[in-house]
């Protein structure tokens, strides 16, 4: 498939790459704020580690300079659609813990999941540019959350935050690099033509 | 032949033991006794222990010990008198030892062998409870039964200061019963053998922090206890912000004792447990108070559909979510049960219950639980006498007459089985504000008609009504919307 | 005429120990002569054949030697070096070339008076690093990330050792946290001719700073007259230059810049500072007959003074 490479397609690239690297970076923000929530909301201390948590996707990259415009995109919006339905998950888990006694925690939740998910139907919108087309989401439900205790719940939602605030940074620096190299980078790198 | 000892187990049958002084290799003993109403009998026995019958009274016994080749040792006289027999029952049998887990508790369940014993006696039980691999004793309690010459299962609960996943618990049982009409001495039976629930620092792959996710009133103490994999080691716990003192169980269990436990926050007080290389492990315990009593519990219906009951709930209880306070209403006399939505940071409790067909009393309990405790409180209600209409709606004015006008008015409920009684407040700038009062039946959803006469012509008035139960008066409902209109001139 | 058999070596004793030297094989009551680089100790430090030295102090460091008495051979020789065991060395980490790696860079609060050996781990998650030490200065090594956005935490230790003690520091930081760009350099500032308020100010991104298209840097802008004390600031998420247009008239302003990365880590340092004064009206000739016939010249009416750029001590420090 060519890549889709007139002056419209290129400029419509690098209109969804600034404006995806402000939302990246609004987003990140948010979560950092939101971090700042839970972490005094759900009396944790601000500096326990987190081991690596299943099903959360991992933004640490290597290599990540050789990485084709394509790979990029794929990457992230697998990592959002995962993130789409981890904090949906712990919105209902928020909801059913609190209650209403949550006023703080579900709303500021509730705004970044808003924000994951326009970021991933702007990661959909750059991929369709690519002339890929985004790839089918895998099955509609998320898998069902693994059956944790309270405090390992609690941990769980603080992995995925800190891991989401890392995958926001990691976003801006793709979006630079895609806006560098202008629409189908993919094939420009020299990746094989069907991928 | 020496120290001849005389036991009684069950008061029928008694163990007589004795020892040989010298060193000499011995074959046979012979064991002979004789009371005063029979001739002696004689047991052969190489065990140094014959059992016979209690006597009625003193018994002569006579040992005679042989050689290897039979040839007689010595022979030795002894006079046991009923008072020299002592009595110590058998070791009790412990028949299960259970766990409940989730309120840290055992149940001992044994048997008293009561069938062995004349009906009536008195048994007096020790219970000793022990914990970690030292077998250190944590309580030795007492427990009083009468034996009914029957064998009796008793039970026996007890709850731990820690969760039996900390550490092992062993629970062993002893007998004492009192013969009065016994001479001899009386002693506590042997323990039984110790029963065990094995801790989860015992289990190979055990580990945790527990208790996990609890809750808990306010004031409470509580041990948490930190079981983890052999080799590592708990550096510190801690409870909230503040670490505690490590209380070692066992080399794979450390515990901390938090007392008088704070009211925790929405989310709970997190416990962690960190251990060398990284290791972690933690849980959440939430602090709170089971609910009050419901305050100033009342019933009304506004419209004869649903009867809404509303209280004070008293001292929030500090829990929320899945752990928030329940409400339901239960009315006995339909048995019908309704559970209650209730927001348990708004100050307002409501409840809604269906009014049922043909069924004027309501006899309600309305339920209050938390994982702390629950109460309730109840009200018997004679709906007639608790109605509280809606505001009327859709007030209107007609008339073509100089004196007097008709007003309608509409009042969402079905008040078919009760008579209103309306109040129409009459405002006009030349007179005195007047109430006038009318009476009506009650109709299902429909707008209700009055007129007012002895108006003063072309004059401009303002009305509004308000409505309440004619009889068994309880509330007035909000006034309508005003409406104004001009009588005729004359 | 002293004879050496003996090969020297060397003995650490603390500052305030008491030593003992023993004159090699020696009897207690044999009777031998010390020195303290070469000068004879009186017998009052001796106790036999023994050499006693009470609470030591650091001038007590140097070569002490044991003669026999009769034939002056050398039977002893050490060389004592007296010092204290290390204290906690102060580490830092730092990545001034994000995202290629960062640098530690250590040193003792104190001196140890003898020699000491650095090791340094580099941990992440389970993962040992190479820290690669600089041949100067030799207290830092440096780090290439394998990884770029990880959560997991960097743990570095660092152990100093000598011979009478060992000490050691551990720092635990995230990525992000320890990323500081170096200060802007060759930071300019001119007088805009013919506008008495302004200043163009224009740097460069520090050459550490490997990739600032894909990792681009915002800066912050401080400036004030030399007569105030009170900055003014003004934050440039892009570009690197800036046209002060608030500046007074006809004052010397001195202007620095600090880098930060656009998304994460801590301001760098202030730059170097420098000065600039705005562009004034060249003052009008007095119309008085004498100086018109000194001054034969025309005056142009476009002046520019030459940029008046002066290098200045380095700045204080940002705020991170």
């Amino acid at each position: 498939m060519a890549a889709a490479d007139t002056p419209s397609a290129t400029l419509r690239h690098h209109d969804l790459c600034s404006r995806g690297i402000r939302l990246a970076r609004k987003m990140r923000s948010d979560v950092t704020d939101l971090l700042d929530i839970y972490v005094q909301r759900q009396g944790l201390d601000a500096s326990i580690s987190v081991a690596a948590v299943d099903g959360v996707p991992a933004a640490a990259a290597e290599r990540w300079a050789e990485q084709t415009g394509t790979q990029r995109l794929l990457d992230n919006l697998a990592a959002y659609r995962a993130f789409r339905s981890l904090l949906a998950q712990m919105l209902e888990e928020q909801r059913e813990q609190l209650g209403d006694a949550d006023a703080e925690l579900g709303p500021a939740l509730a705004a970044v999941l808003l924000q994951v998910s326009a970021f991933t139907y702007h990661l959909e919108e750059l991929l369709e540019l690519e002339s890929r087309g985004a790839p089918a989401e895998e099955g509609s439900e998320p898998p069902a959350p693994p059956r944790l205790s309270l405090f390992e719940q609690k941990l769980r939602g603080l992995g995925v935050l800190r891991e989401l605030a890392q995958w926001a940074v990691r976003s801006v620096r793709d979006l630079r690099q895609l806006a560098k190299h202008g629409p189908g980078s993919g094939a420009a790198l020299g990746l094989p033509e069907s991928q | 032949p020496q120290n001849l000892k005389c036991v009684t187990h069950n008061l029928h049958k008694m163990v007589c033991t004795w020892d040989i002084s010298s060193k000499r290799r011995h074959g046979q003993a012979e064991f002979c006794y004789t009371t005063n109403d029979h001739l002696p009998r004689c047991y052969k026995t190489k065990e140094k222990r014959v059992e016979i019958p209690v006597p009625e009274s003193s018994i002569t016994v006579k040992i005679t010990t042989y050689s290897i080749s039979g040839t007689a040792f010595a022979t030795r006289r002894f006079e046991i008198n009923k008072k020299d027999i002592s009595f110590v029952p058998l070791a009790p049998h412990i028949l299960s030892l259970t766990p409940d887990f989730s309120t840290f508790t055992l149940t001992l369940k044994w048997s008293d062998n009561g069938s062995a014993f004349p009906y009536g006696l008195d048994a007096s039980w020790e219970i000793e409870v022990l914990r970690k691999e030292t077998m250190e004793d944590v309580t030795r309690e007492s427990y009083n039964s009468k034996l009914t010459h029957e064998d009796v299962i008793h039970s026996w609960k007890w709850k731990s200061d820690m969760p039996l996943e900390c550490t092992s618990h062993y629970v062993r049982i002893r007998l004492y019963i009192n013969v009065t009409q016994f001479d001899g001495h009386k002693d506590w039976s042997d323990w039984s053998p110790v029963e065990v629930i094995p801790g989860k620092d015992t289990e190979p792959s055990g580990s945790g922090l527990f208790p996990q996710d609890t809750v808990v009133a306010v004031g409470s103490n509580v041990t948490f206890c930190c079981v983890h994999e052999e080799g590592r080691q708990v550096q510190r716990m801690s409870y909230g912000a503040k670490d505690y003192p490590l209380i070692r169980l066992s080399s794979r269990s450390s515990a901390i004792r938090v007392l008088n436990a704070n009211a925790s926050d929405a989310s709970g007080t997190n416990i962690v447990c960190r251990m060398s290389e990284n290791g972690m492990d933690g849980t959440v315990l939430f602090v709170g108070y089971g609910p009050d009593i419901p305050e100033e519990l009342s019933c009304e219906t506004s419209n004869f559909v649903i009867i809404k009951c509303t209280w004070k709930p008293g001292r929030a209880s500090g829990l929320y979510g899945v752990r928030g306070t329940k409400y339901s209403l239960i009315e006995s006399i339909s048995g019908k049960n309704v559970s209650c939505e209730v927001n348990e940071m708004k100050k307002e409790r409501v409840c809604g219950f269906p009014v049922l067909a043909d069924q004027k009393t309501y006899s309600f309990v309305l339920g209050v639980s938390n994982p702390i405790g629950q109460t309730e409180a109840s009200l018997l209600v004679d709906l007639n006498q608790r109605v509280h209409p809606e505001t009327p709606e859709k007030l209107t004015v007609s008339g073509n007459s100089s004196t007097s006008v008709r007003l309608h008015w509409y009042i969402n409920g079905s008040f078919a089985e009760i008579r209103l009684l309306c109040q129409i407040e009459i405002s006009s700038a030349h007179s005195e504000q007047k109430l006038h009062n009318v009476s009506m039946p009650g109709g299902r959803f429909s707008t209700y008609t009055a007129q007012l006469n002895a108006l003063h012509p072309y004059t401009k008035y303002r009305f509004r009504v308000r409505c309440s139960a004619a009889d068994h008066f309880w509330r007035w409902s909000g006034w309508s919307g005003t409406e104004e209109h001009t009588t005729l001139e004359a | 005429q002293r004879h050496s058999q003996q090969d020297s070596h060397i003995q650490y004793e603390r500052v305030g120990a008491d030593v003992t030297m023993k004159c090699g094989s020696m009897d207690w009551d044999a009777a031998v002569t010390w020195t303290a680089n070469g000068t004879d100790i009186d017998d009052s430090h001796l106790n036999g054949s023994y050499l006693i030295l009470k609470n030591v102090d650091l001038t007590q460091s140097g070569q002490y030697s044991c003669y026999e008495g009769s034939s002056w051979h050398l039977k002893y020789q050490t060389y004592l070096r007296v010092g204290v065991p290390p204290k906690e060395p102060l580490l830092t980490c730092r990545s001034n070339n994000y995202p290629k790696g960062f640098y530690c860079v250590w040193h003792l609060p104190s001196p140890t008076y003898i020699p000491n050996s650095f090791n340094i781990s580099v941990i992440h998650g389970t993962r040992e690093m190479v820290c690669e030490k600089d041949i100067f200065p030799k207290n830092r090594c440096h780090i290439r990330y394998l990884q770029l956005f990880s959560t997991v935490k960097y743990k570095v230790t660092l152990t100093v050792t000598n011979a009478l003690g060992k000490s050691s520091t551990t720092l635990t930081f995230d990525e992000f946290a320890i990323v500081k760009p170096d200060p802007p350099e060759f930071v300019v500032a001119k007088p805009v001719p013919n506008n008495p308020r302004r200043l163009e100010v224009s740097w460069q991104n520090p050459s550490s700073w490997p990739d600032p298209e894909s990792f681009p840097l915002k800066f912050f802008l401080r400036y004030r007259p030399l007569i105030l004390d009170q900055w003014q600031h003004v934050e440039l998420s892009d570009g690197t230059s800036h046209t002060i247009t608030d500046a007074y008239a006809g004052k010397e302003y001195i202007i620095q810049v600090a880098a930060k990365d656009n998304d994460i880590g801590t301001w760098s340092d202030w730059s170097v500072a420098v000065h600039a004064t705005p562009w004034t009206e060249e003052p009008k000739h007095l119309t008085t007959e004498v100086q018109i016939t000194e001054t034969t010249s025309t005056s142009t009416s476009s002046f520019m003074p030459p940029p008046t750029t002066k290098i200045c001590d380095k700045g204080a420090g940002v705020g991170s």
